[in-house]
């Protein structure tokens, strides 16, 4: 049974980074508010870190940092540094956490999604790329997580609920219950 | 069992820092080139008929999306627009005037070029300022080096002749004044005659002796006799021809190429080459016209 859940685990991860990917590619680009675009790249790792019993989450945040990179024209690295620090600390919590708590899931990412936007273009702020602080933060960093948390709740909503109530995304209370069975 | 899964944890996340900032460094250093650039060449150029596919998705919400902030639009955005409006068009005409002005000024250099004319350059700022003679003002006079007598043409034709000049202007007597007279010719029979102006404006080339072959659409150019035009330039066109067949000359009446009302920049001719100027042959077979003209004139004579 864990070796099912974790094959399933591993597939609907792999289908997430998919849509992300191709969200990022054909979505971002063409919905914006003021300069900010919305960050699927962090979609995938609030998904993982927070609904799913992944053990590399920060493997997974790592990849999508990098992936988010080289979409842009950005600096290499530096949203896969974003994305690494954030995978770990919303995987501290316990994994699956958010499962079928919605709430609590969306609260936690907001945070983490402005985490993320606020450093990453202060970075670029001292990069050079940009010389106006009210443009860095008010003009992209606030729309970024305004619109990173908005593309974030059909992916937490089905998660939470529909995964949840399908068994289908490695429930850590499900997924814990299990080990111990196999024990 | 947690100890080993944080260990492990924590290991792959000092792996991806130390890598994450190790390439961010090394993306900082290299700019837009380098390894890392190619890669994100190679990386975007696979991944291009996504982003097509979903900018044409999406283009019509970006269809709605302008619609929505044109309908929202304030006043201060519509005002500001009208304004940015007015002030290109405004730009867009003197642009226009511009090109246009740099057409005919390259018409200029090229009829300069062709014709190997030693001559200045000058705009027309005036016409007439008096109801009883045909004459342009220009913007360049003595200080330019132009003297009364010096010829005039433009890109399409001769205009007329200096008359007059003060240290900044100069006064052009145009070919439709009455007073002008200059020496013409029949470009294709080289029939001699001189071209006058007159009250109503039109202009005839005279003292073309009806032995002459000229016909309708004729070019008329400049003869070069005299030594003041230079030979060759062109005048205008045949416009009709006309003679009595008891008479001696024709009546020709030319349609001149430039139009002096509307020329606004003109080659002001200050000396001539050897090659401009009437050749003894020329000026061989213009005494040989006037020599049968007279014959002719006699025989006339003679006969009443």
């Amino acid at each position: 049974m864990q070796v099912v859940d974790r094959n399933r685990e591993v597939r609907t991860t792999a289908v997430l980074a998919v849509v992300c990917l191709v969200l990022q590619l054909a979505l971002a680009p063409n919905i914006g508010l003021g300069n900010g675009r919305a960050n699927f790249g962090l979609v995938l790792v609030g998904s993982v870190a927070l609904f799913s019993s992944s053990r590399h989450p920060v493997l997974a945040g790592f990849l999508s940092g990098l992936v988010f990179d080289l979409c842009t024209t950005g600096p290499i690295g530096l949203m896969a540094f974003c994305l690494t620090v954030t995978a770990f600390v919303l995987g501290l919590e316990g994994v699956g956490r958010g499962a079928g708590d919605l709430g609590s899931a969306m609260a936690r990412f907001s945070v983490a999604a402005a985490a993320v936007s606020l450093v990453y273009h202060l970075a670029m702020l001292l990069t050079g790329a940009t010389s106006s602080f009210v443009d860095a933060v008010f003009l992209r960093a606030l729309p970024t997580t305004l619109l990173t948390v908005v593309a974030f709740v059909p992916f937490a909503y089905y998660l939470s609920r529909v995964r949840a109530a399908s068994s289908g995304l490695g429930l850590s209370r499900r997924g814990s219950h299990l080990s111990g069975k196999g024990l | 069992m947690g100890s080993p899964k944080q260990s492990a944890g924590l290991r792959e996340l000092v792996a991806c820092l130390v890598v994450s900032v190790a390439l961010f460094t090394w993306s900082c250093q290299s700019g837009g080139s380098g390894p890392l650039a190619a890669i994100r060449g190679v990386f975007q150029t696979v991944t291009m008929p996504v982003t097509y596919l979903g900018a044409a998705v999406s283009s019509p919400l970006r269809g709605l999306g302008n619609i929505f902030a044109n309908l929202t639009a304030d006043q201060a955005t519509l005002t500001e627009l009208e304004a940015q409006v007015s002030e290109l068009q405004a730009q867009n005409a003197e642009l226009e005037e511009r090109a246009s002005s740099a057409e005919r000024l390259q018409g200029l250099l090229d009829l300069q070029d062709s014709n190997d004319l030693r001559s200045t350059a000058a705009h027309v700022i005036s016409g007439s300022t008096d109801s009883w003679s045909a004459t342009v003002t220009l913007d360049k006079g003595s200080a330019a080096g132009i003297t009364p007598g010096m010829p005039v043409t433009s890109s399409s034709g001769v205009v007329g002749q200096v008359v007059s000049c003060s240290a900044t202007t100069s006064t052009v007597r145009l070919l439709t004044d009455e007073s002008s007279s200059i020496s013409a010719m029949v470009q294709s029979t080289r029939a001699q005659g001189m071209l006058n102006g007159s009250a109503s404006g039109e202009v005839t080339l005279e003292l073309v002796s009806t032995s002459q072959d000229v016909e309708v659409g004729s070019v008329i150019v400049t003869s070069g006799l005299g030594g003041v035009f230079p030979k060759g330039l062109p005048i205008g066109e045949v416009a009709s021809v006309s003679g009595d067949p008891s008479g001696l000359y024709l009546d020709i009446v030319v349609d001149l190429y430039a139009d002096p009302w509307a020329t606004e920049e003109v080659l002001v001719i200050t000396s001539l080459t050897d090659d401009q100027r009437a050749t003894a042959e020329d000026i061989a077979e213009a005494d040989a016209q006037e020599g049968a003209r007279s014959s002719e004139d006699d025989d006339t004579g003679s006969d009443e």
